[in-house]
């Protein structure tokens, strides 16, 4: 189980297209988020996710606040931090840049199996023309020698999507503009009455 | 949006073309963005403001060796053209250049040190490479320059913080304090940061002698604050606020 070689991380539609949004709706940030989880034999279910900033993502105070919060509120549903999404300033930067990897290395302390998903725009933009039911990142795991390693296409579908339409949905979502509505933890703290757990934004 | 014709308009229709340009440019609108330009092509044919108009063009398309011609020559005719200096650090940042990047700025600021917004651009690239002691110079300047401004204080505090060590973070804690006073207590992550900056003191000051003496109170103060805000504003956060200080074993 150690270092991850035949893990598989499912996604629930909701976790997933919640932080795409996010992405969507900062164009011109970087953005990330954190995944929330449990694993079950071998495999890691990512069941919900926590948008966090898009605006000094290296800067650790709004971290660290964020990470306890997040956690303290999942423990109490049995859930924990699996997991943690990037999303590149340029659209065509596909780079784990330092900030994404050192976030990944602190989770990874606490859950050995965190995987790193990193949005990729190209999968992104391509998926109105093709039927690709899987995930628009690039999946990121801890090999034996402490890197962070992208999982190729020749491993197999290491992540998939829960429910195989979630990239039907997603298109629906951004055809109407939903990442409008998505909050993260940087709009909460610039004023703590909005929601990062959006809990109305798929109802 | 487009200018008609309208007579009423008189001279201030030319710079509305050029502000929709520019904005058309912002929304990849680039055919918009050329209609407008054509426009005052012919009206102003040897102009250097359309010209820069043109530049900004290329670099709305992306023809980055055109663009950076461009900017070049025009910045050869006037070297104090403050928006082509910018245009073009941003022509490099958007290639993924960042360290040219933030040679151009640098070599911008020796020459225009009150533009703050440089300043910031500056700071925030340094931050997204971890280069967190050039970020903390450039919000010195900014702090130096506007020391009202809370934000600049915040963004140090959170620098320093960053960087980490006790003489850091007793300096951190100094300048969420100033951001506490400039905004009237009214600022979430200055009141999160004295908390987190007590709690790191504390760890690291274990065993040691050096003492904060007044941590305890404003750390008490500020999550006091914390607690009256959630529980007024976000009560369904509230016990999530509350375990979070217990797990950064606050005092209260």
């Amino acid at each position: 189980m150690g270092s991850g070689g035949e893990l598989r991380y499912e996604i629930s539609q909701n976790a997933y297209i919640k932080l795409v949004l996010h992405s969507l709706k900062h164009k011109t940030s970087a953005v990330n988020g954190v995944f929330l989880g449990r694993s079950c034999d071998d495999v890691v279910q990512i069941i919900d996710s926590v948008p966090l900033f898009h605006n000094h993502l290296g800067l650790l105070p709004p971290l660290e606040i964020s990470l306890i919060m997040i956690e303290e509120h999942y423990a109490a549903l049995g859930l924990g931090i699996v997991g943690y999404f990037h999303a590149n300033e340029r659209s065509d930067d596909v780079e784990l840049g330092n900030v994404a990897k050192n976030i990944g290395d602190h989770i990874y302390r606490y859950f050995p199996q965190a995987a790193i998903l990193l949005l990729d725009n190209k999968k992104l933009e391509a998926l109105p023309k093709g039927k690709d039911r899987l995930p628009v990142t690039r999946l990121y795991t801890r090999d034996a020698s402490k890197n962070w390693k992208l999982a190729g296409s020749d491993g197999g579908c290491r992540l998939t999507t829960k429910e195989p339409a979630a990239n039907v949905v997603l298109l629906d979502y951004i055809s109407s503009k939903k990442w409008e509505d998505v909050v993260d933890f940087d709009d909460h703290l610039d004023d703590i009455t909005k929601d990062w757990l959006n809990p109305e934004l798929f109802k | 949006m487009t200018p008609r014709k309208d007579p009423s308009l008189g001279p201030e229709e030319w710079t509305l073309y050029e502000q929709v340009a520019v904005a058309a440019m912002d929304c990849q609108s680039l055919d918009v963005a050329k209609d407008c330009v054509n426009v005052l092509q012919k009206k102003f044919p040897e102009s250097k403001r359309v010209g820069r108009l043109e530049a900004m063009l290329l670099e709305a398309k992306g023809s980055w060796g055109e663009a950076e011609k461009a900017y070049s020559s025009l910045l050869e005719d006037n070297p104090f053209d403050q928006v082509v200096h910018k245009r073009r650090v941003a022509l490099v940042k958007a290639q993924g250049n960042l360290s040219g990047a933030i040679d151009l700025l640098n070599k911008y600021l020796e020459t225009f040190m009150a533009d703050h917004d440089a300043w910031r651009e500056l700071a925030e690239i340094y931050i997204s490479l971890q280069m967190y002691k050039q970020a903390a110079f450039c919000y010195e300047e900014l702090i130096l320059s506007q020391p009202t401004v809370p934000l600049y204080h915040l963004a140090y505090a959170d620098v320093l913080y960053t960087l980490g060590g006790i003489e850091n973070l007793l300096t951190a804690k100094k300048y969420y304090s100033i951001t506490i006073d400039l905004t009237g207590g009214k600022n979430t992550r200055a009141l999160f940061g004295i908390c987190l900056c007590t709690s790191a003191i504390t760890q690291l000051s274990k065993g040691r002698n050096k003492e904060d003496k007044d941590s305890p109170d404003l750390q008490s103060l500020a999550s006091a604050a914390l607690e009256k805000e959630y529980k007024r504003r976000a009560s369904d956060k509230l016990s999530a606020l509350t375990l979070a200080f217990k797990t950064l074993k606050v005092s209260s």
